[in-house]
């Protein structure tokens, strides 16, 4: 204790939170207080003009400024709509080129087939039979014809949530088993939306997107299988393949429809990757390719 | 009065104009807003209070929107630019708060 105490004025408990309790208890401006209290004292202090026009003057660049300073904070930086406007440039102009790269190799590949039909008409009837026997099932020529049409879509739940509910997507399992399904009911050809699937023909998932073919496809996920439809509803309903649509209906809500068409048409691929070749020759050796394509399984994935 | 008339003024024409703010002032222009808004807080309060006063509400915005832009400045200098707005927000929306606060009491009695 001081010496003096109880002789000067007394001190607040919380004088050392003063500053807190300023901002706290006294957030007016004092500076009202005393130009009322100044008002007060002396009420007929006259206001000049001058001091109307330079207070106008004032306020209205005051409230233009801070104006600006909001418009400024609310518009996105430049910056960034800069580079998305780079970005959405760079996209555009990949894309056109990707499609002229797609155009001229499917222009090529056709001029390709016609080449070698041309060459093999002379040489070998029999091998371009054979060949033009093959194309329809390996999936390089378009086809058309009946078959039946699956349907999948996303189910209500999987939109507006945040995070992506991937339960109630169709996934790339999902598309693998009725795929899987259709072959074994005996489809001729299946395409999911447009792309073609053939021998090596994948379908992953990456992320929330489904990738058929390094394609990425999004729902909702047409299956069109060319064949008897009757047939292949039938069987693919009285396969494994019917239980786990049932399941992905019922229980996660994705919609499956199942069609019958008269008239469907898929896209070929167009083009065959040469993975084994051979000399024809008696003295030929097998190249030490990675394996012959076309080979049995329909496609990779799962088994149903 | 004819504060909050120039105001309005200004506002209007900052919206019809749309002036551009120099890209060196960008990084004030939130707590300058900030001040802004705890001026014109007090004023509506001091209105309300009846102690409303032309000049003291032009002196209490300018000086409250350049003393916080200047205070973020010099934490820019320091290298506690962060901290310093975190402090001038935080005293300015305490202020803000307790306004707000006492102009509701002034309207609905409650």
């Amino acid at each position: 204790m001081s010496p003096r105490h109880g002789d000067g004025p007394a001190r607040e408990p919380d004088a050392s939170m003063s500053l807190l309790s300023d901002v706290f208890r006294r957030p007016l401006e004092p500076g009202y207080h005393d130009a009322a209290r100044r008002r007060a004292a002396h009420p007929d202090a006259p206001t000049t003009w001058t001091h109307r026009i330079v207070i106008l003057v004032i306020t209205v660049l005051l409230g233009l400024a801070v104006t600006a300073a909001t418009v400024a904070l609310r518009r996105p930086s430049a910056t960034a709509v800069q580079a998305r406007h780079l970005l959405e440039r760079q996209i555009a102009d990949q894309t056109t080129r990707a499609d002229a790269a797609q155009r001229t190799i499917t222009a090529t590949s056709g001029e390709l087939t016609a080449l070698q039909e041309q060459v093999l008409a002379g040489e070998d009837p029999l091998l371009l039979a054979r060949l033009q026997l093959d194309a329809g099932p390996s999936g390089v020529v378009a086809v058309r014809g009946p078959g039946l049409r699956v349907e999948l879509s996303d189910a209500p739940a999987a939109d507006g949530a945040d995070e992506p509910d991937l339960d109630h997507r169709v996934q790339d399992i999902d598309l693998q088993v009725v795929v899987n399904g259709l072959w074994a009911a005996g489809a001729e050809a299946i395409a999911i939306n447009g792309t073609r699937l053939t021998s090596t023909t994948a379908i992953r998932s990456a992320g929330s997107a489904v990738l058929v073919d390094l394609v990425a496809l999004s729902s909702p996920y047409q299956v069109d299988a060319l064949g008897d439809a009757a047939t292949l509803q039938t069987e693919l309903a009285l396969g494994s393949a019917g239980q786990h649509l049932a399941t992905l209906h019922d229980s996660y809500g994705i919609g499956v429809s199942v069609t019958a068409r008269s008239l469907l048409e898929l896209p070929g691929t167009g083009q065959v990757n040469l993975r084994f070749a051979s000399t024809p020759r008696a003295t030929a050796t097998a190249s030490p390719g990675p394996g012959v394509a076309g080979s049995v399984l329909p496609q990779e994935g799962s088994s149903p | 009065m004819i504060a909050l008339i120039g105001l309005a003024l200004g506002v209007v024409a900052g919206l019809l104009l749309q002036p551009t703010v120099p890209t060196e002032l960008q990084p004030y222009l939130p707590i300058a807003v900030v001040a802004a808004l705890d001026a014109l807080f007090g004023g509506l309060r001091a209105t309300l209070d009846g102690i409303f006063d032309d000049r003291v509400f032009v002196v209490s915005f300018l000086s409250n929107v350049v003393l916080a832009a200047l205070i973020v400045f010099l934490g820019d200098q320091l290298g506690v630019g962060s901290q310093l707005s975190t402090a001038v927000v935080v005293v300015l929306g305490i202020r803000i708060f307790s306004n707000a606060a006492a102009i509701r009491r002034h309207l609905f009695r409650a």
